[in-house]
């Protein structure tokens, strides 16, 4: 039972405050991604649960133990650092068998689980060299395979995959999720790349100036941004805001952009907030018919898709289209937005706001 | 990297080297003949010259003497003083460098903590090397002075001892004197060097062995100790190649004595060169100093070149 819990969690370094008032339950055997911006206080959160950062206030537990006065090396956790931190004199091996001699485990037994994990990890052909004479893939490997071989309650990773190439990167995570089913333990995983914490978690986490925004499974971050930042900070590319303002009265609601009106129902009958923005993913855009028109601004072709600018009296959106749009830098073109799929924030606290569009004007239900 | 490629070019002496290559390998040779000129005069020339002295009976006011062929290295073979002062030479170089490293080392490691007053203590620790060793030798002549040293004084109001204590002017006291001197001089360039490292050793480092379980005494040796090798390999070697040929500390502090107790190969050089003026026979201690010293020199860097060599592979 390895369930990590921070309780009111507070970090300052001096006047600077790194982690506010952090509640946050990672169940036992999760897979758990930390994400946001630099400075935003996941890496500080990883270290305070790490014991190499200790809490201003509050409490962390990992299971039932409260470990804040517990020495890393007693919290039955094990860290992969985002740079290796291979011990750079000893071979792959007693990298490896380094946490088990510390912990007092008989070399007979040692050597049986460094094999092991060599096994699991495909390191067997490497147990003698240096970390140096390594690629980083390999490094990646072995540090993963220092952390494994304590089989630890619970697996810190600090932005572990930050430092391959993107190819290796995408083996990787794809290593790390069939690991961490394997392993079944609990996974704290701390990154800034949104496509690894959607990818690999359980649930995410988003950050931002030490304040956690949302936290919930990685689907539902994406389809329910808890704010604009958690909204903007999830997507590539990022969800686009059109400012406006709500019309009518409560119950018979409309957002009115750039001179059309979108009917919208906001939960509970809650009267509309005068200033609004509106959240469009850029694959909700749809080109080439709609009550919209705007001015096509850019043109990336990726391949697989393209990435049309359109600037619009409501201001700039950015949209996905398919990869043989045939689009010229200044056409105007007519857009719609679908609906169903709109989000609205309220524009001074940004957060959230329970609401439904309709396209025929028929308020919907939130 | 250019550089490389151009005399290598030019060294093997393709025929088709163009003419930019022969000026820039022209450009190389001029640029190198000054150190080369000086190398020989300040290196090779008293070399040379002491290895040719050494061969003579020379009377050192006239320099004038007969061709003597080995005698005097005979002659030092069979004397007890060389063989002594041989003896003087390495207890003095051992024992000094193993002082000066281990207390640079630990006075590093405490300079290295956040601690108040770090950049004035910092400063403060180069003083024993800055300060000039007539100046140093003095003073502690002074602290050591059996009838009004300090160092005496403190030692009968602390009741650890009844009577003064003749600090250079008895054996082993003159010895551990001398050792202790020399460390003292000398340790802070060792803390200089280790703190240099111990600034660039990744905390990552620390912080994987704190979580794979490794305490403070662990940590030292699994991570700070590994890391600081290559520096101290340096360190070991320079303070060995200075501490076998120190002159003036020793010199002035006891003179070698009492007796020759404490008389180093450099002292005996010394003596038999301006004191027995025999330039001949000191020119031959010279020289013997300098095999045993590249003897064990050769022996250390292959040592440590094979461990380097193990460690790579």
């Amino acid at each position: 039972m390895a369930q990590v819990r921070f309780d009111k969690v507070r970090k300052a370094f001096g006047a600077a405050v790194a982690v506010e008032g952090l509640d946050l339950v990672i169940e036992d055997g999760a897979f758990v991604s930390l994400l946001g911006p630099s400075g935003c206080g996941k890496t500080t959160t990883l270290r305070m649960l790490a014991g190499l950062e200790f809490p201003t206030s509050g409490t962390i537990a990992i299971g039932d133990r409260i470990v804040n006065d517990v020495a890393p090396g007693k919290r039955d956790i094990a860290m992969v650092f985002q740079s290796y931190a291979l011990y750079p004199h000893m071979s792959v091996g007693e990298n490896i068998a380094y946490p088990l001699k510390k912990h007092g485990v008989a070399k007979a037994e040692r050597e049986e689980k460094v094999a092991q994990v060599a096994r699991t990890l495909q390191l067997e052909h490497l147990l003698a060299r240096k970390p140096r004479q390594l690629s980083g893939g390999q490094q990646q490997r072995v540090a993963l395979g220092r952390a494994l071989v304590r089989d630890p309650q619970v697996f810190l990773l600090d932005e572990p995959l930050s430092n391959l190439d993107a190819k290796l990167r995408a083996h990787m995570r794809a290593e790390l999720i069939e690991l961490h089913r394997r392993v079944g333990r609990t996974f704290v995983y701390v990154t800034h790349d949104q496509l690894e914490a959607m990818t690999m978690s359980d649930k995410i986490a988003v950050m931002r100036d030490g304040v956690l925004q949302q936290y919930a499974p990685p689907k539902e971050v994406y389809d329910r941004p808890a704010n604009m930042f958690v909204a903007g900070f999830i997507g590539t590319p990022p969800m686009n805001f059109l400012s406006g303002e709500m019309t009518g009265e409560p119950g018979r609601a409309a957002f009115r952009c750039a001179g059309t009106d979108l009917p919208v129902s906001l939960a509970g009958g809650a009267s509309p907030e005068r200033k609004v923005a509106l959240g469009v993913r850029p694959e909700d855009v749809s080109l080439g018919s709609g009550p919209f028109t705007g001015t096509v601004r850019l043109v990336e072709p990726t391949g697989h898709e393209t990435i049309v600018v359109v600037e619009s009296p409501a201001g700039s959106l950015v949209t996905r289209a398919g990869a043989d749009v045939a689009l010229a830098i200044g056409e105007r073109v007519p857009f719609d937005l679908e609906a169903e799929r709109l989000h609205l924030f309220c524009a001074a606290s940004e957060a959230r706001l329970l609401a439904s569009f309709t396209r025929s004007g028929a308020p919907a239900q939130a | 990297m250019t550089a490389t490629t151009i005399t290598g070019s030019a060294a093997a002496g393709a025929p088709r080297g163009s003419a930019l290559d022969r000026r820039y390998a022209m450009l190389g040779l001029v640029l190198i003949a000054p150190s080369v000129m000086i190398f020989c005069m300040v290196i090779v020339y008293p070399l040379v010259s002491a290895i040719y002295l050494s061969l003579f009976s020379i009377y050192t006011p006239t320099l004038q003497g007969d061709f003597v062929g080995l005698d005097n290295y005979a002659t030092l073979m069979a004397s007890g003083e060389f063989w002594r002062s041989l003896l003087n030479t390495v207890i003095w170089t051992v024992c000094t460098l193993t002082l000066q490293i281990v207390f640079g080392i630990a006075v590093a490691l405490v300079l290295h903590q956040n601690m108040a007053f770090r950049a004035l203590a910092r400063s403060l620790i180069l003083f024993p090397y800055f300060v000039s060793t007539v100046v140093a030798v003095l003073v502690w002549r002074w602290l050591f002075n059996d009838l009004y040293g300090i160092l005496n004084h403190m030692m009968m109001w602390a009741g650890l001892v009844d009577m003064p204590l003749d600090y250079l002017g008895s054996m082993p006291n003159a010895m551990i004197s001398v050792v202790i001197v020399g460390a003292w001089k000398y340790f802070p360039f060792v803390v200089i060097a280790v703190l240099a490292r111990l600034q660039t050793i990744p905390e990552p480092l620390y912080e994987a062995a704190k979580i794979d379980g490794a305490g403070p005494i662990a940590r030292f040796f699994d991570v700070t100790l590994p890391q600081l090798r290559d520096v101290l390999v340096v360190i070991i070697l320079l303070r060995a190649i200075w501490d076998f040929k120190e002159f003036d500390l020793i010199f002035l502090l006891t003179g070698g004595g009492p007796l020759i107790s404490t008389q180093t190969l450099p002292l005996m050089v010394y003596k038999d060169a301006f004191g027995l003026n025999d330039m001949g026979r000191a020119s031959a201690v010279a020289v013997t100093m300098m095999l045993v010293m590249l003897v064990f020199m050769i022996a250390y860097l292959r040592l440590t070149g094979r461990e380097e060599k193990e460690a790579a592979q």
